[in-house]
């Protein structure tokens, strides 16, 4: 008898056991519950998510200060995540139904919106009053997936070239300019290099650097009716013109040299230590720079057969977890005004989106600044921003490269080869919408 | 007697049941919730799609990373554990003598298994780098250092370096099991004319086995599941050659949105594990010496 009861009771946590199993399969499959109602402008309690460190963390919080001041009835609440584990955050808060009111996005824009986890945002904007065109310019529907804008525009600055003065007025070397061919820029590398020593330029294997190329060379990575496209002459031909700078001429450091360095410096540590002459980055770099004791300056990125230049930013959406996506499109609407916009360049943070905020003098002759930098840059390449693919698959196509390019990167295979090989591979992750 | 039974089973109950409930909510229902998800494409936002053994049979067969990632893992595994184990038993050996300052060098000895993984690793990196230290010392010795991490046939072995680092764990351990063993054993060998190594192997290693066993399982199952170190260090590349498993599952999970895909993944690496971990248990019973047994 009695051990017929503890067998019993044994049974009954198993019984436990499966249930338990039963529930978390069932919450974890029904996730899909009734789309957010569309609420009204009024007051909200707003969770925004934004990824970054302390510094980026003040320039958000002072926006948002300025947005409750103006508007009381919203509150906002901000969580700033840590770079690397934002994706996974922001992913389990919708996938647990608790996602942000307002989440910053970028690149990987496309893996929300292509499956319905942030909300598009046109029907919105356009009651709202907004004009994207005329806000951010160019850039203004760059958020978009089949014709639908999923986030507005928030901070945008092209890649930009850093030049060492010294080093260029040594050589009497006249200062870089949007003017200039890849054969100018290759005849400069060549005089800054010192073979051992320093270089001319700090490099472009990071993709924001060697796609620049890419559109300058008329290729594309994705074409235009989305399928992958790296393995046209145009691509090969740009990838072996920024694998030659290593190999073949030698004004670049080799992987090896970098490693020399000391841990984890690449193109802007070796920059600010004069050992290259030539960076070419994002805004980061300035606020980086502003200790440093090499004398520098910034200037548009040089041309190839046309000008093109990599963007690199972030937008603003609404996830679809959001119970009141007007109030929280009203907050986005502020943080995108000029007023608010100000304040990122008034903190070192970034460029802000708003071409207003670009062309003003706050943004030109920030107060923080030690030195003139030629701040006009950001709005002279602006025109030159080519369309890179924030395809859904963003973050298995860099791997691909990544992958693919490991090789290539070492002068152990040529542009050709490797670019082959990473177009099959992609042709199995990438699938036309 | 039947009531005060029932009573006992009670307490037992009562007393296990946050270990009962916390396996039950947070091990076995996940696992069970991740057995479907295997079967499903899911990319944990829309409803996942029922897919059968889709994703098993795409792993097995259509996916080159998994089998070089499977590759990379059992590469690992299988020298470091060893490895692991012969340098922690040649440590504690050394500690076992009667040294001056033994106190210090085992304080030593174990000191890298406290310093975090991720330190450690970035450490590594300085030390692993093309004209680092390591290199430099092997300039002593005429012998051209490589690119450690750079290189694809390199960047696994540098990764054994790094789990060689914390054999100091495993040292401890064998070390206690050492100061346990029998005088009388070794004496009467004296008597008897053994030799010191003969001593080693015929006593101290058969004494040992346990332990060993405890730190073969450990061990196996540790780089079974080898993540940090690949992950700061390397992120599995360059081309994949120093991925492995769980970073493998991880990206695919969590950079890629292929839920399905990467509980298949964990669930083959379960698999995987498992007969790993049933072989050493079957082999043990031959070489594996317990005192309280008699065979």
């Amino acid at each position: 008898m009695t051990m017929d009861s503890s067998r019993l009771s044994r049974r009954g946590f198993l019984g436990m056991g499966l249930a338990a199993g039963v529930i978390t399969l069932t919450a974890c499959g029904s996730d899909n519950d009734k789309a957010s109602s569309d609420g009204n402008a009024t007051a909200a309690n707003l969770v925004m998510t934004v990824w970054g460190g302390e510094s980026d963390k003040t320039a958000y919080q002072k926006r948002i200060d300025l947005l409750v001041k103006k508007f009381p009835e919203l509150k906002v609440t901000l969580q700033l995540i840590p770079n690397d584990g934002y994706a996974q955050k922001v992913q389990t808060m919708i996938a647990g139904g608790k996602g942000p009111d307002i989440m910053q996005v970028a690149e990987s824009v496309n893996v929300y919106s292509s499956k319905n986890q942030i909300q598009p945002l046109d029907e919105l904007a356009s009651k709202a009053g907004i004009d994207l065109e005329k806000r951010f310019g160019s850039i203004g529907k760059l958020y978009s997936y089949q014709d639908k804008v999923y986030a507005i525009p928030d901070r945008s600055g092209a890649m930009i070239v850093f030049y060492n003065k010294t080093l260029f007025a040594a050589k009497g070397i006249e200062a870089p300019s949007a003017d200039w061919t890849w054969d100018d820029a290759l005849a400069a590398f060549k005089e800054l290099t010192v073979p051992g020593k320093q270089w001319g330029y700090a490099g472009s294997g990071w993709w924001a650097q060697w796609w620049s190329f890419v559109y300058q060379n008329g290729g594309k990575i994705i074409d235009d009716s989305g399928k992958p496209a790296v393995a046209t002459d145009e691509v090969i031909e740009a990838l072996q013109w920024a694998g030659d700078l290593i190999f073949k001429h030698g004004v670049v450091p080799t992987q090896k040299q970098y490693a020399d360095m000391g841990a984890d410096v690449g193109g802007d540590a070796a920059f600010a230590n004069g050992k290259v002459a030539i960076n070419t980055t994002g805004f980061w770099g300035i606020s980086g720079l502003t200790k440093s004791k090499i004398d520098w300056d910034v200037a548009p990125l040089w041309k190839g057969k046309q000008q093109a230049v990599t963007a690199f930013g972030s937008g603003l959406a609404v996830s679809r977890t959001a119970k009141n996506p007007a109030a929280a499109l009203k907050a986005i609407d502020f943080l995108t005004s000029p007023e608010a916009q100000q304040q990122i360049i008034a903190t070192d943070q970034d460029v802000p989106a708003n071409i207003e905020v670009q062309k003003s003098e706050a943004f030109l002759k920030p107060a923080w600044m030690t030195k003139p930098v030629n701040m006009n840059v950001f709005g002279e390449s602006s025109g030159f921003v080519y369309r890179a693919p924030f395809i859904p698959q963003w973050n298995e196509m860099q791997k691909a490269f990544d992958d693919g390019l490991a090789d290539f990167w070492l002068g152990k295979q040529d542009a050709r080869t490797a670019l082959t090989a990473i177009q099959k591979r992609l042709e199995t992750i990438v699938k036309p919408a | 007697m039947s009531r005060l039974r029932r009573r006992e089973a009670l307490w037992f109950y009562l007393f296990a049941s946050p270990w009962i409930i916390g396996f039950v909510v947070f091990l076995l229902g996940p696992m069970i919730a991740s057995v479907y998800i295997s079967l499903t494409d899911w990319d944990s936002f829309t409803p996942p799609k029922w897919v059968g053994l889709q994703n098993y049979t795409r792993l097995l067969t259509d996916d080159p990373v998994f089998w070089k990632a499977l590759w990379n893992t059992f590469y690992y595994a299988a020298i470091s554990v060893p490895l692991g184990l012969v340098i922690g038993l040649w440590l504690a050996n050394l500690l076992n003598k009667q040294v001056r300052a033994r106190k210090v060098f085992r304080t030593l000895i174990y000191l890298p298994t406290l310093v975090p993984l991720v330190a450690t690793a970035m450490i590594f990196k300085m030390v692993l780098a093309p004209s680092g230290p390591l290199n430099d010392v092997l300039g002593i010795f005429h012998l051209p250092g490589p690119s450690w991490l750079l290189e694809a046939v390199w960047v696994k072995p540098a990764l054994i370096l790094l789990s060689v680092w914390g054999a100091g764990g495993a040292t401890v351990l064998l070390l206690a099991a050492m100061k346990g063993i029998p005088r009388e054993l070794y004496e009467a060998a004296e008597v008897d004319g053994a030799s010191a190594i003969r001593q080693f192997w015929s006593i101290t290693v058969p004494q040992l086995t346990p332990i060993i066993f405890f730190n073969l399982i450990m061990g196996l199952i540790g780089a079974f599941q080898v993540f940090s170190q690949v992950y700061i260090l390397t992120k599995g590349g360059p081309n994949n050659a120093s991925q492995m498993m769980v970073p493998m599952l991880f990206d695919e999970a969590f950079n890629f949105y292929h839920m399905g895909y990467a509980s298949a993944i964990s669930w083959l690496l379960f698999a995987v594990i498992l007969v790993f971990t049933l072989l050493a248990f079957r082999t043990a019973r031959r070489w594996v010496f317990y005192e309280t047994e008699v065979k």
